[in-house]
């Protein structure tokens, strides 16, 4: 592999690091191809070290390995080589300790949104009561209130959305794990999420890893963002952004973090996409 | 009472009003065209237009009907009903017990499913009533070979349907579960089997059919003395095609029954109520 650093580290102030809580060593992931019995190196030697209550965004190309890298968090997919661990303890499966939201918001359409939002509760055996107040607090900060009663059936795409994202923070997750939230919302409705959800990402005291195919996404709203080479996956950006909250898209600060993480990006993609045409000739 | 009090209550009433009076006309639409049905048939009849020894009109049918229920010794109409219902009942009751677990256990492990599925493909499109001879050879003619073969009629729709319901379940609803630290029972029983549920039911509603429908052939070639399929089946012998329609129309009528009422309350209370909604918020 090419050992050439793709970016400088600049050296920024680095807002409250906390104790290293993800650590990621020399992570390798290889699939096998069930149609053709090939196989597909998805990660390849990666590093990397997520810290206590930090928001880290990871962005590349499509198909790199980034939801892989997070289903590895998350304990539902096991790492061909290397070490992870969380807390110092080694993932081996999913737990408690991390809460998850994919992108086709899945919940629990017989379940009223409250009853969603409490089940993890339940798993754990909290009281109703109990664990009816914590859903309600969610509920406030997610924007559902007044929707307690409804059944996922009647909501737009953008509060399941915020449903879900209510559920996995509800139950207390040291870690919560996003898997591109907004991906399959319109402009307007990632808009306004993004915008609602900012205060909440603070007040939730969390480690949150976000993976997402928008750059203003997540330099909107992490404390660091990583891109991932195209596949397989290694790390060739990864910076804090020290911008105040709530951010502005338009906040010139913001949209040069994102003139540069854009750089990277399409950098990688072009890179990957002339890779493709060598590998084909007719290049179509 | 204050006259706002008194129109917000009369708001609600009306609104109930007409709830029900929505529902009156939906009665009167579905009906209506049955009604008609029977009258064109009753006229044609009388009219001579076709011969009432082979279609007897529907009030003779009707007649002939109450007769076997009150003019009979031990009402013998409903003995007939009694038994069809039980046979049915109780072979579509076993195929639940058979096919719910199995459904479950196929939906959910790959390897059982990939090796049974073929099987089940072939299986699936065969009549079972063609099962009956061979039953009759092994238990003879009554109750055992008529259950058996309705059991085989309605055990493969619920289980195809289980097994379907199961697997359509997204795996990262199960994740998402998981991730909760939910317990194998609880994962069981909190997802996978409300997230199942619509598509069960309908296999519950296929099933159900199939069994009454393979009842009345097995009925006619198994049955010793009672069932509404031995009841047509024997009416023959004298020609009495009065008697073979109150067997047909009772046939229709109870099944129409289990598919709209039976199930219909079930569904209500689960599956309408969660996805027929209209959605709200941004
Ligand atoms: N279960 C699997 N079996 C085989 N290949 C897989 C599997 N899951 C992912 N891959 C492959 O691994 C690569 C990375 O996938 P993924 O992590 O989903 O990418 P993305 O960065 O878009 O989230 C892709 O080439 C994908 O085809
Ligand atoms: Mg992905």
């Amino acid at each position: 592999m090419s050992a050439e650093p793709a970016f400088k580290p600049r050296l920024a102030a680095i807002p409250d690091p906390g104790e290293p809580k993800i650590v990621a060593e020399g992570i390798n992931k290889t699939f096998i191809n069930r149609e053709n019995g090939e196989e597909v190196v998805a990660i390849e030697n990666l590093d990397l070290t997520i810290r206590d209550q930090e928001f880290v965004a990871i962005i590349g190309p499509s198909g790199c390995g980034k939801s892989t890298f997070l289903y590895m968090l998350a304990g539902f997919e096991d790492i061909s080589a290397g070490t992870l661990s969380m807390d110092g303890h080694p993932v081996t499966g999913p737990g408690p300790d991390r809460g998850i939201v994919f992108q086709e918001f899945i919940l629990f359409p017989w379940r009223t949104v409250l009853r969603n939002i409490t089940l993890g509760l339940e798993m754990q055996k909290v009281p109703r009561a109990e664990a009816e107040a914590a859903a309600r607090k969610w509920i406030g900060l997610t924007g559902l209130t007044g929707f307690e009663d409804a059944y996922p059936a009647t909501l737009s795409g953008g509060m399941k959305q915020r449903v879900a994202i209510a559920r996995a923070l509800a139950y207390n997750p040291e870690v919560v794990l996003l898997d591109e939230p907004f991906g399959a919302l319109d402009v307007q409705t990632k808009f306004y999420m993004i915008r609602d959800l900012q205060t909440l990402w603070q007040e939730a005291h969390k480690t949150i890893v976000m993976v997402t195919h928008s750059v203003s996404e997540a330099v909107i709203m992490a404390d660091r963002v990583v891109v991932f080479s195209a596949r397989p996956a290694r790390i060739i950006y990864d910076e804090r952004i020290d911008i105040a909250r709530p951010r502005d898209a338009l906040d010139p600060k913001v949209i040069d973090r994102q003139r540069e993480v854009t750089e990277v990006l399409s950098a990688e993609v072009d890179k990957q996409m002339r890779r493709e045409a060598g590998r084909n000739p007719l290049g179509n | 009472m204050t006259d706002i009090q008194i129109e917000r209550a009369d708001g609600r009433a009306s609104a109930l009003a007409a709830g029900s009076a929505r529902r009156l006309l939906a009665g009167i639409r579905f009906v209506a065209p049955v009604f008609g049905m029977l009258l064109v048939w009753e006229l044609v009849v009388r009219a001579g237009l076709v011969d009432g020894r082979v279609l007897p009109p529907p009030s003779l049918i009707a007649a002939r009907g109450f007769e076997m229920v009150f003019d009979t010794e031990h009402a013998v109409l409903l003995q007939h009903i009694g038994h069809s219902l039980y046979r049915a009942v109780a072979a579509f009751a076993i195929a639940v017990v058979v096919a719910l677990p199995l459904g479950f256990w196929l939906g959910l492990n790959r390897t059982a499913y990939n090796w049974i599925s073929p099987i089940l493909s072939v299986l699936l499109p065969l009549p079972a009533v063609a099962w009956t001879p061979i039953f009759l050879v092994t238990l003879g003619h009554g109750d055992a070979t008529i259950i058996s073969v309705c059991f085989l009629g309605a055990v493969f729709p619920v289980l195809y349907s289980t097994i379907q319901g199961v697997r359509a379940i997204p795996p990262h609803t199960i994740w998402v579960v998981r991730s909760m630290g939910a317990p194998r029972h609880a994962i069981f029983t909190k997802v996978l089997v409300p997230a199942s549920l619509p598509t069960v039911m309908t296999g519950f509603k296929l099933g159900l059919a199939h069994s009454w429908r393979t009842l009345v052939a097995a009925e006619m070639l198994a049955a010793l003395s009672y069932g509404l399929g031995y009841m047509i089946f024997a009416a023959r012998q004298y020609m009495d095609t009065q008697t073979m329609f109150v067997g047909i129309v009772l046939l229709a009528m109870l099944g129409f029954i289990f598919e709209h009422f039976l199930f219909g309350t079930v569904e209500r209370a689960t599956i309408r109520r969660w996805y027929a909604h209209h959605r709200k918020g941004g």
